[in-house]
């Protein structure tokens, strides 16, 4: 039999193989590579487009053929269009600011009716609290008592050195002025709520209102002599500030920055390296501590900020017992078997739910319903004015809650099914109850899956925006969730928030063009806010880990 | 404690894993202040048998239970049971020593806090009575509050026989305690086992029939879910009664 077989193939072949697994190797290994490279370019696009709102760009002065002269920042370079003569052709944006002489922001300029284009030492930037940023050559000054100022650079120090000082001291009066102000307000505003109220006009309602506007009138008669005082000083340090001013020459245009206006003057032309990294940080600095202005497009972001992160602690707060619980009665108490297996199902299918379907329910439920029911119970003389019926930080944050606790409970599942059996067998040995081993054993070994699952939430709700527009997050908030006023935390508020911010800024401000760099140093902001909160639950996590290296004995 | 009576029994005692059962009809009595081994061939239910005492098999999904199981006389199946006082007072060790992710004093402690007792005095005392009943008192007493899990294989072990201590049982089951261990460790937990004898019942599962001849007083042989032979551990080993008994002893099969 074996005789009659053919002699089979020998194993060494003189087939030129290519080495084994080599197509496989280069296919995943591309696709890898893709992968690395659009995250890298997506961290590129928004940091470079991100600096440029901190980076001190140089102003130029551009002359072109027929004798016309600007004064701006080169932003960006493109093909023209093509015209008559044709060839290629180049031409230049250039952001030339001064938006209160003609309303435009940006000139473009063919390359070829440039003239020519320098960087003089004395060209300034000044950012103002309106109108966006002016560009030119300061000429000359006026003092507080309307006497002109040598426009010499000793003297023009002093007086923006002043001019920083009064608009500080102006700050603090208004501030003083509305501490002084707060209970007169606050009677006032309850006040209104009355009169609008739908009890108004019931005797019970006219009476409340009689001895509220008594009580207003006497506060104010009473508050009368220090408003009038702080007032007045207000206007004296007003008066200093709207006749100081800075005469500004922007090429073939003129026009005058009063001090009240003044946010930062700067000579870009003038730093050298490390001025500019210095102004490029404090910059920074600024942009995340400081109220926006004109419209969100200029100023920072200091309210959308503090709106995301107490969002997301608040949505913390919550989405961590509520998935734990779950997950706890899931894992330790339920028994196995078809309900448990619809429940996880159902677990693992609210984490693929569109999350603006979690904003109409949270519209629906939390505000129309619970909300509703609350004012109808405790802020009954408010009505129509709703208090907690409508958008706000609890509603949005406990929306997102739902929104993420799929991730928790999944997270946590694992987790607390990874705690090894000896242990739990061996808390119930020395007769602990089952409650007890939970508590002492279990949850803190389950620690570390938990805090992953915190991650993961924290990760997806830091960048939700979708459901937010339905429940609270507006593009300007009047005023903090957080003030010193009782209860201190005003759930019922609404909020600022990077992710909606940043939709705002780009899409529906006014002057979108000069917002873009802005728009994607909120984006920036964000993405470093959503890194750092991770690297914090990550470094916790790392810690507990330590402590319970033995979990696989 | 009732005076001269078994510190634990069992009568006609079968245990169902499902369908499949795992011990038939097994009588049996743990004489007091004795160390007792079980020992047979793998799957032949005598770490099941163990279990039913403190009733850790109620924690595994499917097990049924017939018959009495009597710890000092009392039945550990009425239904008014307190399992948890049950379960100090039979302490247990397990196979792999278990002990927990905290601190060596706080792994001592468990049980005595899990039963309300406070006051760091207090629980101080039950540590150092507890690890040197142990005999780990003199290797650990310096570093009380470093990680349990520090420690070696061996110490562990007698960690967890501390633990099991603090909580003052009267009687000790351990599942096979020794047979993750290094020789050396085997000879320490061996020598502590002996000195324990004279203050508790001990009931012991080894697959080592050495251990079973140099520690036990008296020796039960399980197979298939039956109890074969039950003796004191001389005639168990010189003398046996059955055929098989004595096949298995001398290594014919196991």
């Amino acid at each position: 039999m074996r005789g009659s077989e053919p002699s089979r193939p020998s194993l060494i072949t003189d087939r030129v193989a290519l080495p084994p697994g080599l197509p496989g190797v280069w296919t995943t290994a591309l696709a890898t590579v893709l992968v690395l490279v659009m995250l890298g370019m997506l961290l590129w696009i928004v940091v470079v487009n991100a600096f440029a709102w901190f980076w001190p760009a140089a102003v130029c002065r551009v002359v072109e053929t027929d004798g016309a002269e600007h004064v701006g920042i080169v932003v960006g370079h493109e093909e023209a269009p093509a015209r008559a003569g044709g060839g290629r052709e180049l031409r230049l944006q250039l952001k030339v600011g001064n938006r209160d002489l003609d309303g435009r922001d940006f000139l473009w300029l063919d390359e070829r009716d440039i003239a020519a284009i320098d960087r003089p030492q004395s060209l300034v930037r000044v950012v103002r609290a309106e109108y966006g940023d002016a560009f030119g050559e300061i000429v000359g000054a006026v003092g507080p008592d309307g006497s002109p100022i040598a426009a010499d650079d000793e003297a023009l120090g002093r007086l923006l050195a002043d001019g920083a000082r009064w608009r500080a001291e102006r700050r603090r009066l208004e501030d003083r002025l509305a501490e002084a102000r707060r209970p007169l307000t606050r009677l006032e505003e309850e006040l209104d709520l009355r009169e609008r109220s739908v009890r108004a006009d019931t005797e019970e309602g006219r009476a409340a209102i009689a001895a509220l506007e008594l009580a207003a009138g006497e506060l104010a008669s009473q508050l009368g002599p220090t408003l009038d005082g702080i007032e007045r000083e207000l206007a004296r340090v007003v008066e200093d500030l709207v006749t100081a001013r800075l005469a500004i020459s922007a090429g073939d245009r003129d026009l005058e920055v009063t001090m009240d206006q003044v946010v930062e003057v700067s000579w870009p032309n003038r730093m050298g390296l490390p001025a500019k990294i210095a102004t490029a940080l404090r910059q920074g600095v600024t942009f995340l501590l400081s109220e926006p202005r004109e419209a969100n497009t200029e100023g920072g972001i200091a309210p959308a900020l503090f709106g995301t992160v107490l969002l997301v602690l608040l949505m913390s707060v919550a989405v961590v017992p509520l998935g734990v619980v779950t997950a706890v009665y899931m894992t330790e108490y339920a028994r196995p078997g078809l309900l448990l297996r619809l429940a996880n199902q159902a677990v693992n299918n609210l984490a693929g739910v569109p999350s603006i379907v979690f904003g109409m329910f949270g519209l629906a439920f939390f505000i129309y319903g619970v909300g509703g029911a609350v004012d109808r119970t405790f802020f009954s003389d408010r009505l129509p004015t709703p208090t907690f019926g409508t958008g706000g930080l609890l509603w949005a944050a406990l929306t997102l809650a739902l929104l993420t606790v799929p991730v928790v409970v999944v997270a946590t599942r694992e987790g607390l099914l990874a705690v090894p059996r000896s242990w739990r067998d061996g808390s119930l040995a020395l007769g602990a109850t089952q409650w007890q081993t939970l508590r002492r054993i279990v949850l803190p070994a389950a620690m570390p899956g938990i805090l992953t699952g915190l991650i993961l939430a924290v990760s997806r709700a830091a960048g939700e925006v979708a459901p937010l527009m339905l429940t609270g997050a507006v593009k300007l908030a009047p005023s903090l969730p957080v003030d010193a006023t009782f209860p201190f935390l005003h759930l019922q508020r609404k909020f600022m928030h990077l992710g909606f911010h940043i939709y705002d800024v780009s899409m529906q401000s006014p002057n979108v063009e000069a917002a873009k760099p802005m728009a994607f140093a909120t984006t920036l902001a964000l993405l470093l806010l959503v890194v750092l909160m991770n690297l914090a639950a990550i470094v916790i996590r790392r810690r507990l880990r330590r402590a319970y290296r033995g979990q696989t004995v | 404690m009732i005076p001269n009576g078994p510190a634990l029994a069992s009568h006609d005692l079968d245990l169902y894993y499902g369908e499949v059962q795992a011990l038939k009809k097994i009588t049996l009595e743990v004489p007091q202040g004795r160390i007792t081994a079980l020992i047979g061939p793998s799957g032949c239910g005598k770490s099941t048998f163990l279990r039913c005492f403190n009733r850790m098999n109620d924690m595994i999904e499917g097990v049924r239970v017939e018959g009495r199981v009597l710890v000092e006389g009392e039945d550990v199946h009425h239904p008014d049971l307190d399992l948890e006082r049950l379960r100090k007072r039979v302490g247990m060790v397990f196979q792999r020593s278990n002990p927990f992710p905290m601190s060596i004093r706080e792994n001592v402690s468990y049980g005595p806090r899990m039963a309300g007792v406070r006051g760091r005095d207090r629980l101080d005392e039950i540590v150092e009575r507890s690890l040197k009943q142990a005999d780990l008192w003199v290797e650990v007493k310096d570093r009380l509050d470093s990680s349990a899990l520090d420690l070696s294989g061996g110490q562990q072990q007698r960690l967890c026989i501390a633990r099991a201590l603090a909580n003052e049982p009267d009687i000790l089951l351990l599942d096979e305690p020794a047979s993750a261990l290094d020789p050396i460790s085997t000879a320490k937990i061996e020598e502590t086992l002996l000195q324990l004898k004279d203050q508790y019942s001990i009931l012991i599962v080894t697959h080592n029939l050495q251990q079973a001849a140099r520690v036990s007083d008296w020796t039960a042989f399980f197979m298939l879910g039956e109890l074969v032979e039950f003796s004191d551990t001389t005639t168990m080993f010189t003398n046996p009664s059955e055929k098989i008994t004595e096949e298995y002893i001398t290594g014919r099969f196991g």
